[in-house]
């Protein structure tokens, strides 16, 4: 009986701390809420209509069925999106990896102090001031057939560059050429962001840490892996759950230059534009929604068993 | 012996490092260089019939920017797309600005969940939520309108605006609108008269960020306005491309889409930086 009381007087007295809390604050909340109430408008709107979207069938004579799980049938059975899921697997799991590595080799080549660094570093974020669907055009006319600059160069026609091939590659009309050229694509543009981001890691190890393990006896390699590589997993895991998340749901570049090999991202807008159907486009929307979270998931377990792993103290 | 083993080393590392740097500034340099020699292509150096494409024109030549100058297409296009940007940047700093002074300056009840919400509207799939969205609009009349594209590019730039504002409204010292209150202003005057004048360089940077956001931006502007009459650049050069023109044509449009979005980012660059790795802090 008397827990019961000091449990209610608890209740009141946060419930108090709350309005108190609130009237404190009213004027920030006050200036807060337009914003939020915007952001969880568009957040509602979307999850509720993904969700009724996909859950609606409408057949060919436009007769629709709710709720059902056609759609999702229908996808499983569709040879055109298994092919865009194998795909969308295949170019986060290649591509993530290749961002990073782009990523450390620039942090790599900037870290060292030298004339113009200032300059380079400018440069080498660049390619984040070209919009996306620019740079995927012009790897579009570079990678033209029969004649664009590439094929050009690869046949040997510039004195200074070897001969490789002997007949131009066709660019776009292989699954692997044309995702390669989207995938090279997305990893020089996002380059930047990764390089930024590893940088950030690596001027957070201070120099002190190293001259400390030369002292005991460290060489370059073991310097390597019991500093910089632990000291950089924070670093190397946001790069990656970040980076991984954009290439799942990659549109662009595949739009543009791998037309015919569409990925998850390009196949909604194919379902929307060419087979008509917002249901379909909804429910592959919400697949792609499912593995974004399911693999990120994953992968931030994964992380923090990594640094568990290599941190030992 | 060992001195001689250490210098030859540190020389060929010094080696591998500049030659690591000058094919990385190749890779990067490349694709820019290549759009603006097509964009000054003449006919001949691009339609080659099968000859060699030159690295540098035959003729360089301005006719392509003339006649994107004189055409009606790539004009209203070119407004168009300056009048989504700024309107998205009124919305975006109107809705996001107090919003970012209340989360720096006030303990607001559930700000890590606000956070939450801020960093998965960020990296929700665009490709997924432009279907609910533009289903929505076509219900609301709101496709193929400036507004409605505004509208969705205000989605994508409040949580930018949220976090560069943030940062620069955390540097400014609390003193000085407790002062104001002293004098007996109220909070609003404060934060109106006093707070907003000093964050304005700040804040300059958050609207050009998000003016670039909107500038550049793809899939909401191609869903919402493929049908209509009015279109940005980026769905104007979409729409061009299908229709497989010259490449010296795509390159100066290129150019002209870039152009701002290059001299932007270097004025901008310290607090791009924060917001291209924002939702990076943990």
């Amino acid at each position: 009986m008397e827990k019961d009381n000091i449990v209610l007087i608890e209740k009141e007295g946060l419930i108090n701390n709350l309005i108190v809390n609130i009237r404190k604050n009213s004027f920030g909340i006050l200036i807060l809420t337009p914003a939020l109430l915007y952001l969880l408008a568009f957040l509602v709107i979307i999850l509720y209509q993904i969700i009724i979207l996909s859950l609606t069938y409408v057949a060919p004579n436009l007769s629709e069925t709710f709720p059902t799980v056609k759609n999702f049938l229908d996808l499983a059975n569709s040879k055109e999106f298994i092919g865009a899921f194998k795909r969308t697997i295949v170019f986060t799991l290649v591509g993530t990896p290749l961002e990073l590595i782009a990523g450390m080799i620039a942090a790599g080549l900037i870290f060292r102090e030298f004339r113009g660094r200032g300059i380079i570093r400018s440069l080498f974020t660049l390619p984040l001031a070209i919009p996306g669907i620019v740079t995927a055009i012009i790897l579009f006319i570079l990678f033209d057939y029969p004649f664009g600059h590439i094929n050009d160069l690869l046949l040997g026609r510039h004195t200074f560059f070897p001969k490789i091939i002997s007949t131009p590659i066709p660019w776009r009309s292989s699954a692997v050429f044309s995702l390669g050229v989207a995938m090279f694509g997305k990893v020089w543009r996002d380059m930047p962001i990764s390089m930024l981001i590893i940088l950030s890691g690596l001027q957070s190890i201070t120099k002190d840490q190293y001259e400390a393990a030369k002292t005991m006896g460290a060489g370059a390699l073991q310097q390597f892996k019991y500093i910089t590589l632990p000291l950089l997993i924070p670093a190397i895991s946001t790069v990656l759950v970040l980076r991984s998340i954009e290439m799942w749901k990659e549109f662009i570049f595949p739009f543009i230059l791998a037309g015919s090999y569409p990925l998850l991202g390009t196949l909604i807008d194919r379902a929307y534009h060419e087979w008509n159907s917002a249901t379909e486009a909804a429910t592959i929307g919400l697949i792609l929604l499912f593995c974004i979270i399911i693999f990120t998931t994953f992968l931030f377990y994964i992380l923090s068993w990594l640094r568990r792993q290599l941190v030992k103290i | 012996m060992s001195k001689t083993h250490k210098t030859l080393k540190k020389d060929s590392n010094k080696w591998i490092w500049l030659i690591g740097m000058v094919i990385m500034i190749i890779i990067i340099l490349c694709p820019i260089y290549m759009m603006f020699k097509y964009s000054i292509s003449d006919r001949t150096s691009v339609v080659t019939g099968g000859a060699v494409i030159p690295l540098w024109p035959y003729q360089p030549t301005t006719e392509q920017f003339n006649g994107l100058l004189e055409n009606k297409g790539f004009i209203n296009a070119f407004f168009t797309s300056l009048e989504v940007a700024l309107l998205t940047v009124c919305i975006s700093l109107v809705l996001g600005a107090p919003a970012a002074f209340s989360l720096a300056r006030y303990k607001i009840p559930g700000k890590a969940l606000i956070m939450i919400l801020l960093i998965s509207v960020r990296l929700f799939p665009d490709v997924v939520s432009v279907i609910p969205v533009t289903e929505t609009f076509i219900k609301l009349k709101l496709t193929n309108s400036v507004l409605g594209v505004s509208l969705a590019h205000t989605l994508l730039g409040i949580p930018y605006v949220i976090y560069i504002a943030m940062g620069v409204f955390e540097t400014i010292p609390k003193d000085l609108e407790e002062q104001a209150q002293i004098l007996g202003a109220s909070k609003l005057y404060a934060f109106l008269k006093i707070i907003i004048p000093i964050a304005l360089p700040g804040l300059a940077a958050a609207a050009i960020y998000v003016f670039l956001l909107s500038w550049n931006e793809f899939i909401f502007s191609y869903f919402l306005l493929l049908f209509g009459e009015s279109t940005t650049l980026p769905v104007l050069l979409k729409k061009i491309l299908s229709w497989s023109p010259q490449h010296n044509t795509l390159a100066a449009i290129s150019v002209m889409l870039s152009v701002p979005v290059i001299i932007f980012t270097f004025i901008v660059q310290k607090y791009m930086q924060a917001g291209a790795t924002a939702g990076a802090v943990k």
